[in-house]
């Protein structure tokens, strides 16, 4: 069932290989640079049993458990942000993108050109029905994936929804768009080829692709197929979210101490994407200022929201493992009567789903901190207070207008379940960002006057706690000395002249502290001079 | 006009000088800005490994072992080698040939064979619809061969009635035998070869596809064959002065009727419904035999879900009496035999703390229950863990049962099964005798 996906994988690979066989030197690059294939198997194997039996035989790990401590981001620059990447370029977070901008997510095209019908290069049975990779008639190459039968809308919206909120957060995302055609738009290429659920290749007929419609939703008379285009340059494989692309002398960090790769964990939470997959990136060699780089891409959304393969998402997914040997063993100690949330969950939902389009998604027992990706990557267990502090901050960047204009490239057909999709988002980015900003001092935009540094509490400005009775406690340091401690109500740290004179630095160490809770929040450290901010580091 | 313009200048220029200044300052303030989002870093970025050193050696013989299960994964993945397997065991299916597989004991001694559907493979299935013409081949690696064939209909002008004989040659080269009755020593251990042919003929009625009766006749021949056995004697030797009835084999006919009722939602994995099945045969020795007895046998168990489909108490209830006729025997190899798992191609019935045919006796009567819960679930995969007890007795007739007589296994297990079809199950059983354990690719019950 999953298999499927990574069969259309494959087809993928197989047309990419094709396209890369007439660009010889650009592939030849892009092999060179590779981290190699990680297909869906391999990254079961690697995640569920061999690295989950490692974890217990490293034994810094079980020295940071012990002693509490965590690996700091590696990649943060010294104001504790993301600097742009192969991986990450700051988008929505940094620059409010518009609603248009927000809709049409990564634009290359408007998508496939019917002007002539679509060439079918292969196909790949994906459970009950096929996928297809076609060229149109500028020679741009899509991937079309389609809804499961009786669930028309469910995962070509969820790809393209969650192509655009990726995309929006930051990351490297294929251009996709949701696709009408007729049947009589498609035409088998020549030399196509298809594989069917008897793993053995044949050649494509348009007899064969005719009867390969039949098992697509054909809602008033056209067919609806998410349309994800290849993404130019040689394919070079997929990338870990482990180790660093050793080939590749960009790739430094190891990508679990990157913060971006860390924080799909927590952004997988919030679009319910239970498959954030080692096996659904893909590494394309492109030329930048004339040298051949590798850009990392995810792929393949059409298991975001409340889509799975073939229907609605199954009511463990996102709560459980793929194998999750600690949920396993409380079932065993229960003796059947101990209920996991997502049975409660279910229970509670009267065993239904919400609709054919949305799925199965709500936030009802949703727990941030408890949210599972199908396969246990170090990565995403590794993200720290100050991680999620940022993947939270970056979520809460997207307004409620945000989200409906990137839920709005869905195309729902129903304004009921549009509105839901943009409801349970909204809700859940504010569940989300609620957390991380009560593990942190939620402090943002600082802003250095010369006389006075002003900052933002993100938790107050969203509403999440309130203002009266909070109270920001600094300590003022210079080099290894404490020279006061101010506590005020608002969130503006007065400086004396003295502690920046000449071009001596000031350290100040700012605290929230909250009317409901005892203690200090986490600290966020700003290092100070007088030409500005010269530093800031949330607490991990 | 012109003068207005005129005025208009004066008034916009002052206007657009201020609006210049302010765009400069805003450009002077933007360039002072401080840019978040630059790539300065407390410290150059640099390479560093993932683990501590010594971790790293730790793992290093692991990691060896990896590469290849990797690459056979990509491999299969890549080439599709499990779609082609899966649609390969179909094809197989489809044209006639029904391959299995069973485990013999927790070694992992394999049992496999196949089921040839004559009809299909001569691709008449459908003008002969109901036509029955099959054979089979099992095989038990060093213990065990069966090799049989039945021809008939499955269904007699569009009416529930089916008829069909069947022939059947059956070889155990490993039984082991611990002597009769509830009280015998595990110590006293042997074992015989049982050689059995079997033909017959039976017909019956399907009212509906959970309800069935078929009476049967069937001529059997049987040798037994004495052999050693972990280097001690055999039956003779080890159970000498002994009444043990059948001890160089019969032949003999059976004459039976039994009624079947099935309403589990699955033969393999039951969650719900029950079973009954009850036989009633009558054999009478051939030739020179002194066999001849009635046996009653009754089978049935019961799923309950208690207010879950993934919790399961399934009961069973086991009985047999055969009764002896006018002075005739029940020979030692046909009694009611208890031990081990009780699963194809054993033939001793359910009870786990035992080995297997521990147990023999003219009636036996067994209950078994097991408790169980789902514990992990993927899509169609699942893994149970089942709590079960097992107390059984055998004795010479129901007069004799008596409370210190049963033996009782208690255990615990895991299945998983994939749709209802069960992939692994393995029990591990303790009782006086003893731990025992399990691996094999069905349940008991």
């Amino acid at each position: 069932m999953k298999m499927k996906k990574t069969a259309l994988q494959g087809i993928l690979g197989l047309v990419i290989g094709l396209v890369a066989a007439g660009t010889m030197t650009f592939a030849g690059e892009a092999e060179k640079m590779g981290e190699g294939e990680t297909t869906l198997y391999k990254d079961m194997f690697d995640q569920a049993a061999y690295s989950e039996g490692m974890n217990q035989l490293d034994l810094g790990r079980w020295g940071r458990r012990i002693t509490h401590k965590t690996i700091p981001s590696a990649d943060i620059n010294i104001f504790d942000e993301v600097p742009d990447s192969s991986f990450f370029t700051n988008r929505h977070a940094r620059q409010k993108m518009s609603a248009a901008e927000l809709e049409k997510g990564p634009h290359q095209t408007d998508g496939p050109d019917l002007s002539k019908p679509l060439t079918v290069l292969g196909a790949e049975q994906q459970g009950s029905h096929y996928g297809f990779v076609v060229e149109d008639a500028k020679k741009d190459q899509y991937i079309l994936r389609f809804d499961p039968q009786g669930a028309a809308e469910l995962n070509t919206a969820a790809e393209v929804i969650g192509a655009r909120f990726y995309h929006a957060l930051g990351y490297n995302v294929p251009q996709t768009t949701i696709l009408s055609f007729a049947a009589d738009q498609l035409t088998a290429a020549p030399d196509a080829i298809t594989c069917d659920n008897t793993g053995f290749a044949k050649k494509l007929t348009q007899t064969l692709l005719q009867q390969y419609l039949l098992f697509v939703p054909l809602p008033q008379g056209t067919y609806r197929a998410s349309a994800s285009k290849v993404p130019a340059g040689g394919d070079a494989g997929t990338f870990s979210f482990m180790g660093r692309g050793k080939k590749n002398p960009q790739d430094i960090v190891n990508h679990r101490d990157l913060r971006e790769i860390r924080a799909l964990g927590v952004f997988a939470a919030w679009l319910n994407h239970h498959e954030m997959l080692e096996s659904n990136t893909r590494d394309a060699a492109v030329t930048e200022n004339g040298k051949t780089v590798l850009k990392h891409y995810l792929t393949d959304f059409t298991n975001a929201l409340g889509a799975a393969t073939d229907g609605a998402k199954e009511p463990m997914f996102g709560y459980e493992h793929m194998v999750d040997y600690g949920e396993t063993f409380k079932s065993i100690l229960g003796l059947g009567f101990w209920e996991s949330p997502w049975q409660k969950k279910w229970k509670r939902a009267g065993e239904k789903t919400i609709s054919p389009a949305v799925g199965y998604f709500s936030n009802d027992l949703f727990d941030p901190a408890k949210y599972k990706n199908l396969l246990p990557y170090e990565a995403f267990r590794l993200v720290t207070r100050a991680d999620g502090f940022w993947a939270a901050k970056s979520m809460m960047s997207f307004s409620d207008e945000d989200i409906r204009a990137m839920v709005r490239a869905g195309k729902y057909g129903r304004s009921e379940d549009e509105d839901y999709i943009v409801k349970t988002l909204s809700e859940r980015r504010d569940i989300i960002a609620k957390y991380w900003f009560s593990r942190v001092s939620p402090l943002d935009q600082f802003v250095f006057s010369g006389t006075e540094l002003s900052f933002k509490d993100l938790a107050v400005a969203y509403g999440f706690v309130p203002r009266e009775g909070t109270l920001y406690r600094t300590e003022v340091v210079s080099g290894k000395k404490k020279i006061t401690v101010l506590e005020t109500a608002e969130p503006v740290v007065k400086l004396q002249p003295e502690w920046l004179a000449g071009n001596s630095a000031i350290k100040l160490v700012i605290r929230t502290l909250r009317p409901s809770s005892k203690k200090a929040d986490p600290s966020v450290t700003v290092l100070l001079n007088a030409s500005g901010v010269q530093g800031i580091r949330h607490e991990d | 006009m012109f003068r207005e313009n005129k005025l208009e200048q004066k008034k916009v220029l002052p206007f657009f000088c201020l609006c210049l200044l302010v765009f400069a300052a805003s450009v002077h303030a933007e360039d002072k800005k401080t840019d978040y989002y630059a790539p300065l870093y407390a410290k150059p970025l640099a390479k560093s490994p993932l683990k501590d050193a010594v971790s790293r050696v730790i793992e290093l013989p692991f990691k060896i072992a990896k590469w290849p299960i990797d690459k056979s994964l990509v491999l299969t993945e890549n080439y599709r080698l499990d779609k082609k397997t899966l649609w390969i065991y179909d094809q197989l299916i489809e044209n006639g040939v029904k391959p299995r597989l069973d485990s013999l004991d927790f070694t992992g001694v394999p049992a496999y064979g196949a089921e040839f559907d004559l009809v299909r493979i001569a691709r008449q299935k459908e003008r002969f619809p109901d036509f029955i013409a099959k054979s089979w081949v099992n095989h038990g690696v060093t213990s065990y061969f069966q090799a049989g064939g039945e021809l008939g209909a499955q269904r007699i002008g569009e009416t529930g009635l089916h008829v069909s004989s069947i022939v059947q040659y059956e070889n155990r080269r490993d039984e082991t035998f611990y002597g009769i009755g509830p009280d015998t020593s595990r110590g006293d251990s042997t074992s015989f070869i049982e050689e059995k042919t079997k033909v017959g003929a039976k017909a019956g009625y399907e009212f509906s596809s959970s309800l069935d009766v078929t009476a049967q006749v069937d001529y059997n021949h049987t040798n037994i064959k004495n052999r050693g056995h972990e280097g001690k004697g055999d039956i003779t030797q080890i159970f000498a002065g002994e009444n043990i009835p059948g001890l160089h084999g019969d032949a003999y006919m059976d004459f039976s009727i039994g009624l079947d009722r099935d309403t589990r939602d699955s033969k393999e994995d039951a969650t719900k419904g029950s079973y009954q099945k009850l036989l009633i045969k009558f054999t009478e020795g051939v030739a020179s035999s002194p066999a001849r007895y009635f046996t009653y046998q009754l089978d049935t168990a019961k799923y309950f879900q208690l207010a879950s489909p993934r919790r399961i108490l399934a009961a069973r209830l086991f009985g047999e009496f055969n009764q002896r006729v006018n002075g005739g025997n029940v020979p030692f190899y046909e009694m009611a035999k208890l031990g081990g798992s009780g699963m194809f191609p054993r033939q001793s019935q359910t009870s786990r703390a035992f080995v297997y045919n521990r147990f023999f006796g003219e009636s036996a009567i067994l209950l078994n229950l097991e408790y169980r819960y789902t514990v992990w679930q993927y899509k169609e995969f699942k893994m149970k863990t089942v709590v079960f007890f097992d107390e059984g007795q055998v004795s010479k007739d129901f007069a004799t049962f008596r409370l210190n007589g049963f033996r009782e296994s208690y255990g615990t297990g895991l299945h998983l099964s994939y749709s209802q079809l069960v992939l692994l199950s393995f029990n591990v059983a303790h009782g006086r005798e003893g731990t025992q354990f399990y691996l094999e690719n069905k349940l008991a019950f």
